[in-house]
């Protein structure tokens, strides 16, 4: 079993992800198109006129804004989500473990945190989806637009770190836990392009591509329909 | 409630109107995460109580999001579930956040546009159906004239005040 889930179904599961990325970034792509003209007219900071109010007044201004902000409104939110995002790559890529199977099977050397720290974020990202799970659960606007898809998408990205966290431990038989934590990555892999874990890829395209209010990036691509 | 509640739904014109956005409208229902961080931004969320089915997101899942599930074959009842909360519990101010850049009041305003073609539309800011059931003698006039400003003001406190 251990052997098809990180030979066969492993190739399947990365090919997979990659058509799945291609596809949803150039659909993308069609579905929008550069704009010629600025919708949203951004004041250099070099171009505003000196504020008019007191140093006070701009300090309590800038209180207000950050209060206003998603951040100061929902601190442990934002960083819990942070955190957990951050905690989700890094050990993928950079576990010692992982590195020494790309190593051994395809000569490609990446750098590699220490295991004490990759342990310390899977505690994280497990510790990140419970809350994640609870805030689904009880509180009520979060509750009233969850569906199936989400919770799915929720278990399936915290299963790939129980599994390598209990096989790495040795707490539950190390050999059907190592082999779960092969095949959940896969089934990983396989939906996230499809489904609600897709957001990584429209994150990135709709903050730094799309214009707008919001726009983090240059903001050139309008919709097309 | 409509001008047309009688009349039966055409799923083949919803089914066309959402073919012409299907692409975009459907890469942005799948783009909402159901972070719920869009709820404080909507002035309507905080102004009931934080009623959920105030918040943006739940607007558009319920709306817009049931049409494309649903292909188009919804019922007059669900029309009109949609028509509460496109016109009642939403004023199209566009200040709503989402921390995807997804554009909500775009969205809203689409499944606005679906809506009356059915004949289902709301006829009196932030509120949605016959204005004579919300406002009684104030209501404004069929014709789309002017409605007396202090009136409904004077209804409106009327029926807070009652608790009704």
């Amino acid at each position: 079993m251990y052997e098809f889930v990180s030979g066969p179904l492993l190739w399947l599961s990365a090919i997979v992800f990659v058509a799945g990325f291609v596809y949803r970034t150039v659909r993308l792509f069609q579905l929008t198109e550069k704009k010629d003209v600025v919708l949203c007219p951004v004041t250099s900071p070099k171009d505003k006129p000196a504020p008019s109010i007191s140093a006070e007044e701009q300090k309590l201004e800038k209180i207000a804004r950050f209060q206003n902000s998603v951040l100061g409104r929902h601190p442990v939110m934002v960083i819990m989500s942070a955190l957990f995002h951050l905690c989700l790559f890094l050990p993928v890529l950079f576990l010692m473990a992982h590195n020494v199977m790309l190593h051994r099977s395809f000569g490609i050397r990446l750098p590699s945190i220490p295991d004490g720290l990759a342990d310390l974020m899977t505690v994280i990202v497990l510790c990140g989806g419970l809350f994640f799970l609870a805030r689904r659960i009880a509180v009520p606007k979060v509750a009233a637009i969850s569906s199936g898809a989400d919770y799915g998408a929720l278990v399936l990205t915290i299963l790939p770190f129980l599994t390598g966290f209990l096989a790495h431990h040795q707490l539950l038989h190390y050999k059907s836990m190592l082999t779960m934590h092969v095949l959940t990555g896969d089934l990983m892999l396989i939906a996230l392009p499809f489904t609600k874990v897709g957001h990584m890829v429209f994150f990135f395209f709709f903050r730094l591509t799309m214009g707008g209010e919001h726009s983090m990036g240059r903001g050139r691509r309008i919709w097309s329909t | 409630m409509t001008d047309r509640a009688d009349t039966k739904v055409d799923p083949d014109r919803i089914r066309g109107l959402l073919k012409q956005k299907e692409g975009r409208m459907r890469t942005c229902l799948q783009a909402c995460a159901g972070c719920s961080l869009c709820a404080e931004s909507c002035f309507l969320f905080k102004e009931k109580d934080n009623d959920p089915q105030y918040m943006p997101s739940y607007k558009v899942i319920q709306t817009l999001g049931r049409l494309y599930k649903k292909r188009g074959r919804v019922s007059r009842e669900d029309l009109e579930r949609m028509q509460q909360l496109l016109w009642r519990n939403c004023v199209l101010c566009g200040r709503c956040y989402c921390p995807f850049g997804i554009d909500i009041p775009n969205m809203i305003a689409f499944a606005r546009g679906i809506l009356r073609t059915q004949g289902i539309y709301g006829v009196f800011p932030h509120t949605s159906g016959s204005p004579e059931a919300e406002f009684g003698e104030a209501a404004p006039a069929q014709d789309g004239g002017t409605p007396n400003i202090g009136d409904l003001q004077e209804k409106s406190a009327l029926t807070s005040s009652t608790g009704a």
